[in-house]
């Protein structure tokens, strides 16, 4: 095969495959060298500041516009969302005050039709019959029109009712706000269609929906306020470059550009903003008094219930049907909420943008200290092997390394299911988490009568049960599986392969199905395991309704998982033990258990050891057995630390707090590890 | 102690390991039981009001009152088990591809070039071993479902498992390029091949045993895996194989007949490949190159 390649690449890549450093390209050439500028000695350098500000400042403020034109198109969204969401919720008072169906609640939207914007629409399902109620959408016109029964092609518009329903009845039952009570949808001519349900003595029985008019023109940052803090800096730096001469005094100015020149944009952002948020509670406010005058107006003119009073206050509420409290029930504009919200929106926006301006200084000083140069010049010369790295570790940063310490900073947080689309910095809570875990030592008290109730959600309480969990199940491992593997290991033993795949094969059965199988078959009424006690004459047992029967039945299931592994790592062991060493031992005369002693188990340290240490970690982080076999019943107590931090974040919602609870249990490992690192050290210079 | 000598009775050897071998089968032969009785009940044989010492005894007995195929028929036929298999199928041989692939090239990276950084990719790759589970399902959860919008997608799942398993093909694939001798590279070279040439034809090809347990290796872990595939794939078609097993048996459905039969479809390939691959997985494993 004749080389295709050309000498000089044929060389550079025999350098590097045999680990020689070749000098590919010199220091000079690879630097940002600046595009025009003076020729002098120092003039490279001086570009180089140049180059660092203009790009550390163009990043910070592209991505500080960016992020100041999603907030403001967040904020035009949800300005037209709540003003057709006090439209939509007034519509849905009349609704329910006519009764949710019939020819009044037809009576009210025909009214109602007259008080909304052109191009939108409204219309009222009912779920007795399947039933739309009234509709002034233009496809339910005509022969179509309300009211009449579903067709078969609207069957989405049922579902969504039913949906909301059961969100409606999930909140209450549970006593919280977890399921979305509004759903919001965009239409594909631009609209949005928003949907609640109308409750009557109770009891959800239908749905009212409003496709608002397309949205406004969406609220723009300006770019000329951009180009002027980005411009000006720059300027100011490049005549500086001409002026000043030394390096440090050069990296110090613009140090103080960028400052200047993000600080600026920053408060300018951080303004618009606040008027922002001002204007939005002015127009909802206005929009509240003018519905709450036509909802008066309706339900004198219809003759509708008076009673309960109206309560306009109420229609300003979030998804979750929670009061926001931003206009008082007057419809007046809540002054202070609205400024704390400002101030919060302030103090998030601020520490965003502080961290970005961290970020740009790093750039800058990377940039104009040299830094992106030798970079440069390290990822050339290692080319082929970056390459063959990149993709391997492309992969681990982005869905191992950034979720690893995205999830450390998520346990600094409150973030749970209601707030996961806000800004970590809106929800920092410090260490008030960790407080809570490992601050809380409520760990039992005394019942009445003298007995100790455990507190099954404290973590020392979790933390003591998976310790007692792991050293069990360990013991019960190596205990069986020592035994075994000595058995087998007698020489001349017949059918000793047979025996040894047999014995593996619970290592080898994939363990959730395990688990599975144990849980089944400790089932109280068709169990095997209680089929047996009864064959004894004994009572069959409730397993999961006490800790103690519990633990065993994860105690059972998981000792019969794990003894193959180390039953065939001592096995291993066992067969490399030369003969002779016993052949010598019989010769001095040992008793049997005396060449156990001084043997067997020394031959066998070297292995178990390791295999120890491992099945620990394995055992103190078995999720499925005890996630599918007890389920941590009951009431929690036989949970381990890392199915509690599961049940914290998946069935409680408590993100943050779940993420604490995981970094402490990687402190735990990692305390586990460096002591056991340590001890071993020890053992090994004895 | 029994120690390696002759003259050891053998028969209570034999007694003590049958009694023992027979408690460690019993459990896969109540499965299978089950799966072949053809009804869904947990019980094995329907036991009489009044219950004879026998007919307890029956009721233990791993052997099903009459046999039956309709299990593993209907699970197949009237259940979506089908789909969940296609989809673990899919996301493990993904997986097992994509994954091998990644490792290999940085295995071969690791073993053969010196750079900057060297080290230290290859500590944080061990470091990684450590972190919990849960710490890592949380933000995973976050980026691939919320942001990504990959929730109950096989493509996410499958990338995920594939960068998980690296840092563990990697350590194992790197010891086993050490091995191979720099000289047949070096003869290459000189023969004008280059690296990515000496990658695919030379290095490859003699480390394929390697190559092969690790594949086999990232497989089993993904067809195996059941938390983070719990988590992400709500949607029922999108079930893999292990959340579909858990559907038949968890809340408030108990179709153990379903269950025991598709267990048995999805356990035999991995116990078949775990008897075949245990040797190499024990020497791995206590080789201390992985940590929980």
């Amino acid at each position: 095969m004749a080389p295709q390649r050309t000498g000089d690449e044929q060389n550079d890549v025999a350098a590097h495959a045999l680990g020689e450093r070749g000098h590919t390209q010199a220091l000079h050439s690879t630097g940002g060298r600046p595009s025009g500028g003076s020729s002098g000695p120092g003039a490279p350098h001086r570009g180089r500041v140049f180059v660092g500000l203009s790009l550390a400042l163009g990043l910070s403020l592209a991505i500080a516009h960016g992020l100041l034109a999603g907030a403001l198109d967040k904020m035009s969204t949800e300005r037209a969302d709540r003003q057709s969401l006090v439209s939509l919720r007034a519509l849905e008072d009349l609704v329910q005050r006519a009764g949710g169906s019939g020819d009044a609640v037809r009576a009210v939207v025909s009214t109602w039709k007259e008080q909304l914007p052109p191009g939108s629409a409204v219309r009222v399902i009912a779920f007795s019959g399947i039933q739309l109620e009234a509709s002034t959408f233009p496809e339910d016109q005509g022969e179509r029109a309300a009211p009449r029964r579903l067709s078969r092609e609207e069957k989405p518009l049922y579902d969504r009712g039913q949906r909301l329903r059961a969100a409606v009845e999930t909140n209450r039952e549970e006593g919280s706000a977890r399921k979305l009570e509004v759903e919001t949808e965009a239409l594909p001519d631009g609209r949005r269609l928003l949907s609640a349900p109308v409750e009557v003595d109770g009891s959800v029985v239908g749905m009212v929906e409003l496709a608002t008019a397309p949205l406004a023109a969406p609220l723009k940052p300006g770019m000329l306020a951009t180009l002027a803090f980005f411009l000006v800096p720059l300027a100011v730096c490049g005549a500086a470059a001409f002026v000043v001469r030394r390096q440090g005094l050069l990296v110090a100015m613009s140090v103080v550009l960028l400052a200047a020149g993000l600080g600026g944009y920053v408060s300018y952002s951080l303004g618009t903003l606040g008027s922002e948020v001002h204007a939005t509670q002015t127009l909802v406010a206005s929009q509240l008094q003018a519905m709450a005058q036509r909802a008066q107006a309706v339900m004198a003119e219809r003759q509708l219930a008076a009673e309960p009073a109206l309560q306009p206050g109420n229609w300003d509420a979030d998804q979750f049907r929670r009061p926001l409290g931003l206009v008082t029930p007057a419809g007046e504009v809540n002054e202070a909420v609205v400024s704390a919200r400002v101030a919060e929106l302030r103090s998030g926006a601020g520490r965003a943008l502080g961290g970005l301006g961290a970020l740009a200084l790093a750039v800058l000083l990377f940039i104009g200290m040299g830094g992106l140069a030798r970079t440069v010049e390290t990822v050339v010369e290692y080319r082929t092997a970056y390459l063959y790295i990149a993709p391997a570790m492309v992969g681990m940063l982005v869905l191992v390394f950034f979720p690893f310490f995205y999830g450390i900073t998520l346990s600094f947080t409150d973030s749970n299911l209601y707030n996961t689309g806000q800004a970590l910095s809106d929800i920092w809570v410090g260490l008030r988490n960790y407080v809570e875990i490992l601050g809380d030592f409520n760990i039992a008290r005394r019942a009445q009568d003298g007995s100790l109730v455990f507190n099954y959600l404290n973590f020392y309480y979790t933390l003591f049960f998976t310790v007692v969990w792991t050293v069990t199940n360990v013991t019960i491992g190596v205990t069986v599986g020592l035994a075994l593997a000595l058995m087998l290991n007698v020489q001349g033993l017949a059918l000793r392969p047979v025996y040894r795949v047999l014995l593996i094969l619970p290592w080898a059965m994939p363990n959730y199905i395990t688990a599975l199988i144990w849980k089944g078959m400790f089932h109280q009424q068709f169990g095997v395991v209680n089929h047996v006690i009864r064959m004894f004459g004994g009572q069959g047992l409730a397993w999961y309704d006490t800790p103690t029967t519990s633990f065993l039945t994860a105690l059972a299931t998981n000792g019969w998982l794990s003894f193959p592994f180390m039953m065939v790592v001592s096995l291993g062991a066992l067969t490399s033990i030369p003969n002779e060493l016993y052949e010598a031992a019989r010769v001095d005369g040992a008793s049997r258990w005396q060449q156990f002693k001084s043997i067997t188990l020394p031959s066998l340290k070297p292995a178990l050891v390791p295999a120890v240490i491992l099945s620990v970690v394995w055992t103190f982080n078995m999720f499925n057995i005890i996630f599918l076999v007890t389920e941590g019943e009951p009431s929690n107590s036989t949970e381990i630390l890392v199915t509690q931090a599961y049940k914290f974040a998946f069935q409680r919602y408590r993100y943050g707090y779940a993420a604490a609870y995981s970094t402490v249990i990687f402190g735990i490992l990692l305390l586990y590890s460096v002591v056991q690192n340590r001890m071993s050290r020890a053992t090994e210079a004895a | 102690m029994f120690s390696r000598r002759d003259g050891v009775p053998h028969w209570p050897l034999h007694v003590l390991l049958t009694g023992f071998t027979l408690f460690t089968l019993y459990p896969i032969l109540w499965v299978i039981t089950i799966a072949f009785s053809g009804k869904q009940s947990l019980a094995i044989a329907t036991i009489p009001e009044e219950p004879s010492f026998l007919d307890q005894v029956r009721a233990v007995m791993p052997w099903p009152e009459t046999w039956s195929f309709s299990n593993f028929v209907s699970v197949m036929r009237d259940q979506p088990f089908g789909q969940w298999m296609f989809n673990s199928a899919v996301i493990a041989l993904g997986t097992t591809v994509v994954g091998v692939f990644l490792a290999c090239t940085a295995a071969y990276a690791f073993s053969r070039f010196k750079f900057a950084g060297q080290r230290a990719g290859m500590m944080a790759f061990l470091v990684s071993q450590m972190f919990p589970g849960t710490l890592m399902l949380i933000p995973l959860y976050i980026i691939l479902v919320q942001w990504l919008g990959l929730g109950s997608s096989r493509f996410g799942l499958m990338i995920v498992y594939a960068t998980t398993s690296i840092p563990f093909s990697v350590w194992m694939l790197k010891g086993y390029f050490d091995t191979i001798p720099k000289d047949l590279e070096e003869a290459a070279l000189i023969e004008g091949a280059s690296v990515g040439k000496i990658f695919w034809t030379i290095i490859l090809p003699l480390a394929k045993p390697a190559v092969a347990v690790t594949a086999l290796f990232s497989f089993m872990t993904s067809w195996n895996e059941f938390i983070l595939a719990a988590t992400f794939m709500d949607q029922e078609t999108m079930y893999t194989a292990p959340v579909g097993l858990r559907f038949f048996v968890g809340g408030f459905s108990q179709q153990w007949g379903y269950f025991a039969a598709g267990s048995i479809i999805v356990s035999v390939p991995v116990v078949v490949l775990f008897l075949f691959l245990q040797k190499y997985l024990v020497s791995g494993l206590t080789a201390g190159s992985v940590k929980g």
